[in-house]
């Protein structure tokens, strides 16, 4: 399993595959990382992203909502969450999103992929090179 | 005797993982990509840190910015 960011997941459905992702495992998208995409669909805001995601058809919106297992998998949230919240507190307080990332890291060949750096973030960047996770970015 | 086809599951599995979700329509192809990484990259950033202000069970006690 190959874990990735909200970016590289939306590139893979877009069918623009990132050079240098790994193509040869599947692909994992944590739950809490999905959440964050379904909150662009489901809890709009006023901007140009929002106005321009609500005309997608209904078929267009499902492949995030329910992505096509053959493409990307959504990590069933259960099996990490102790990990999740254990990593959490080890690291001050880093939330679901990050404990439930370095969590899938952890579970899924030490490693994570981001589309850009700027979806790091400093906490799971220290944490990461403090649990021996490689976080990799190819844009 | 008839000869059977060979066909190599892995390489295909690739190549379908690689063409992306087959249900997204050419429009929204192009919605996607100017969201990761075209013009609209910056927004869909921004839309994604305010996830974790908004929400502290999410992005903890501490906003985990790049």
């Amino acid at each position: 399993m190959i874990v990735v960011d909200e970016y590289l997941a939306v590139r893979v459905v877009g069918g623009r595959w990132p050079e240098g992702l790994p193509d040869d495992e599947d692909l994992v998208l944590p739950a809490a990382r999905h959440w964050r995409l379904l909150q662009r669909i489901h809890a709009p805001g006023d901007g140009q992203l929002s106005g321009l995601l609500a005309t997608l058809s209904t078929t267009d919106r499902d492949t995030i909502r329910f992505p096509h297992p053959e493409v990307l998998g959504v990590a069933d949230p259960r099996p990490l969450l102790d990990e999740a919240a254990r990593l959490a507190a080890r690291y001050g307080g880093t939330g679901w999103l990050t404990g439930e990332t370095l969590a899938a890291g952890l579970t899924y060949g030490r490693a994570l992929w981001f589309g850009t750096q700027r979806n790091v973030g400093r906490l799971l960047a220290s944490a990461a090179d403090d649990l021996g996770i490689a976080v990799h970015v190819v844009t | 005797m008839e000869e059977m086809a060979v066909v190599d599951v892995s390489e295909e599995r690739r190549r379908r993982r690689r063409a992306g979700d087959p249900r997204l329509s050419a429009a929204g192809q192009e919605v996607l990509a100017r969201i990761t990484t075209g013009d609209l990259a910056d927004e869909f950033q921004a839309a994604l840190d305010a996830d974790l202000e908004a929400d502290p069970i999410l992005g903890g006690h501490h906003h985990d910015a790049a």
